[in-house]
């Protein structure tokens, strides 16, 4: 009895200790939000969720997959688009986000119109400009194709693929791409040091940006409208919230990995990070829903914005970018493959 | 009842013969082989069974008094017009039975997906226990908000059912498509897509019906009663939360009744 007893012990901390190994809290952050009780992370769901990730077969034309507007190497967004293009080079018209840290996002898209990770990759699933296919469609091509079946097999204990397993696996994989090693977060636990300009930009950011860019996470989670006009007529939050106050609010961004992640706000406007800086010092039209923190703007003399710019840079998380377990599962694949 | 506690004594008596002996099966004598073989067999048959142990409510979508069919059958609407049906699908959750303001039954994870193209949404199947009386019955037409915001659910919370908004947060409750030569659009095309779960525009409506015969009784909505309340010519897509979505999910929930 005591054999059995001490069997389910070492059971219970094995998958305790594999759940610790597939996702980290980084030290000094906050409990992340995303309920992992309801969609417990494994190694082989993750694979299942990397493999869709990189896979158009979400398409409808089988062109375009996630990683088409969310490559790894600019942080998961479309590199030099400032809107992304979908299926017959349809363009949409908000600039697609970087995905990192999603776990700590309470919800998802600029307007924040996604409540649940699980449910964000139905949006660019069935978008017509985007992937312009369905739920539906891509279960039945999933079902169709023999590797996925026995990824599906491995994930799930069932090699029928349906909604809620493809969602949730892609949801999964988004979650593990934490970006957590940026010469900020050495120098945070003593590891490295600031130079001196970037020591005097951390001090600028903290008296004028931190507020909504807020730390560890550089975003507060929250929406605000910062004095963008509106090219393409986008009224923002209130479209989820039908509230007069929410007219051209956006989500705030994180800032991590801004070096690779441009073009800058929700219609990519910006290509430089000096033309966002610009824009807080003397672009800023007012409105009703204008931030009350950005009635003045904020205005930096030249040094000073060299000196910000400096410490934005330092939120590159290197390791992030080229890590070798977000890229395109070849090997995998590849074993899965000829073992068939 | 006496399914389930026949599944209990063969499921402990298995557990006591695995605890018993070792692990492995080959080392089992024959007697208690056959013992664990006939204990297997019997949970089976009683699977089996178990799915026949329900009691079916049916569920009659009428127009006019005849049951409602989709697609190539024009009704007549509101003395002139004609009206058709292409889709019509609608969640019932949280199924319970009342007996004098208490509740005597509720049932488990409540969430049926009524689409009148599919055959098995004739009628719902309930496990009512076999001794309970109640005199109402009491439902959601549409789906709570904390389902809403519970990411990705399996069966007929599937999104591949067609009943998640992709652009935006949450269930559609009710759905009905068709067309009519009173909407004034280039296809003549209704669109109602009725849902929302957050304030002000929560669209969940709490429906109580009173049961007389609680051991034959049927569910049904009057689709003409539905339709009568509409302005089709001005008012015939909805696809997002409003004010009129919530009026017009009120006016649905008040088309079911018992028969």
């Amino acid at each position: 009895m005591i054999k059995y007893f001490f069997v389910l012990i070492c059971l219970v901390l094995a998958q305790l200790i594999e759940q610790n190994d597939l996702f980290d809290t980084p030290k000094n952050w906050p409990a992340p939000f995303y309920d992992f009780e309801k969609n417990k992370l494994t190694k082989e769901k993750i694979l299942l969720g990397r493999v869709l990730f990189y896979d158009p077969i979400l398409s409808k034309d089988s062109t375009i997959s996630c990683n088409s507007c969310h490559s790894p190497f600019s942080a998961f967004t479309h590199v030099d688009h400032a809107l992304s293009h979908g299926i017959h080079d349809s363009v949409g018209t908000r600039n697609s986000p970087a995905l990192m840290n999603l776990a700590w996002q309470k919800n998802f898209m600029w307007d924040g119109a996604i409540n649940n990770l699980d449910m964000q990759s139905l949006a660019p699933i069935s978008h017509p400009a985007e992937m312009g296919s369905s739920m539906n469609d891509v279960v039945i091509k999933l079902n169709r194709n023999k590797i996925y079946k026995k990824l599906f097999h491995n994930a799930f204990k069932d090699s029928i693929a349906t909604g809620e397993h493809t969602l949730k696996a892609i949801a999964q994989f988004m979650l593990t791409l934490v970006s957590s090693n940026s010469k900020y977060d050495k120098v945070m636990s003593n590891k490295a040091e600031f130079t001196v300009q970037e020591q005097n930009g951390y001090q600028i950011f903290k008296d004028n940006c931190a507020a909504c860019h807020t730390e560890p996470l550089f975003t507060n989670g929250e929406f605000a409208n910062n004095g963008i006009d509106t090219i393409l007529n986008d009224i923002g939050r209130l479209k989820v919230t039908q509230k007069k106050e929410d007219a051209y609010k956006f989500k705030v961004p994180t800032l991590r990995n801004i070096e690779f992640s441009y073009p800058y706000m929700h219609d990519g406007r910006f290509k430089k990070l000096n033309e966002v800086l610009n824009h807080y010092a003397n672009g800023i039209k007012k409105s009703e829903t204008l931030d009350a923190k950005l009635q003045n703007g904020i205005v930096l003399n030249s040094n000073q914005k060299v000196d910000l710019i400096a410490f934005l840079l330092t939120l590159s998380d290197k390791e992030f970018l080229f890590d070798k377990k977000f890229s395109y599962p070849m090997e995998e694949i590849k074993t899965l493959t000829l073992s068939h | 009842m006496y399914y389930a506690l026949f599944k209990y004594i063969c499921f402990t008596n298995l557990i006591k013969i695995i605890m018993s002996k070792s692990i492995s099966f080959y080392k089992f004598n024959i007697t208690s082989k056959a013992y664990i073989l006939c204990c297997f067999l019997l949970i089976l048959v009683n699977q089996v069974f178990a799915q026949d142990n329900c009691q079916r409510v049916p569920l009659a979508i009428s127009y006019n008094f005849k049951p409602l069919l989709l697609n190539d059958t024009a009704y007549a609407y509101k003395v002139k017009h004609k009206i058709k049906f292409e889709v019509f699908k609608f969640y019932i959750s949280k199924i319970t039975l009342i007996k004098s303001n208490q509740v005597v039954w509720q049932e488990d994870n409540s969430f049926h997906l009524i689409d009148i193209e599919e055959n098995d949404s004739s009628a719902l199947c309930l496990e009512i226990p076999e001794d309970t009386e109640f005199d109402a019955i009491q439902f959601n037409l549409g789906i709570d908000s904390l389902t809403n915001v519970s990411g990705a659910l399996g069966g007929d919370l599937d999104p591949t059912k067609g009943m998640y908004w992709t652009w935006q947060n949450g269930y559609v409750n009710f759905k009905l498509q068709g067309t009519s030569d009173l909407c004034n659009n280039p296809k003549n095309e209704f669109e109602y897509h009725l849902g929302g779960y957050l304030k002000p525009f929560n669209n969940l409506q709490h429906i109580k019906l009173m049961v007389s015969n609680s051991n034959k009784f049927s569910i049904s909505f009057n689709m003409e009663q539905f339709v009568n309340g509409l302005d089709l010519e001005n008012i015939n897509h909805i696809m997002s939360p409003s004010a009129i979505a919530t009026e017009l999910a009120q006016s649905a929930a008040k088309c079911f009744s018992i028969k």
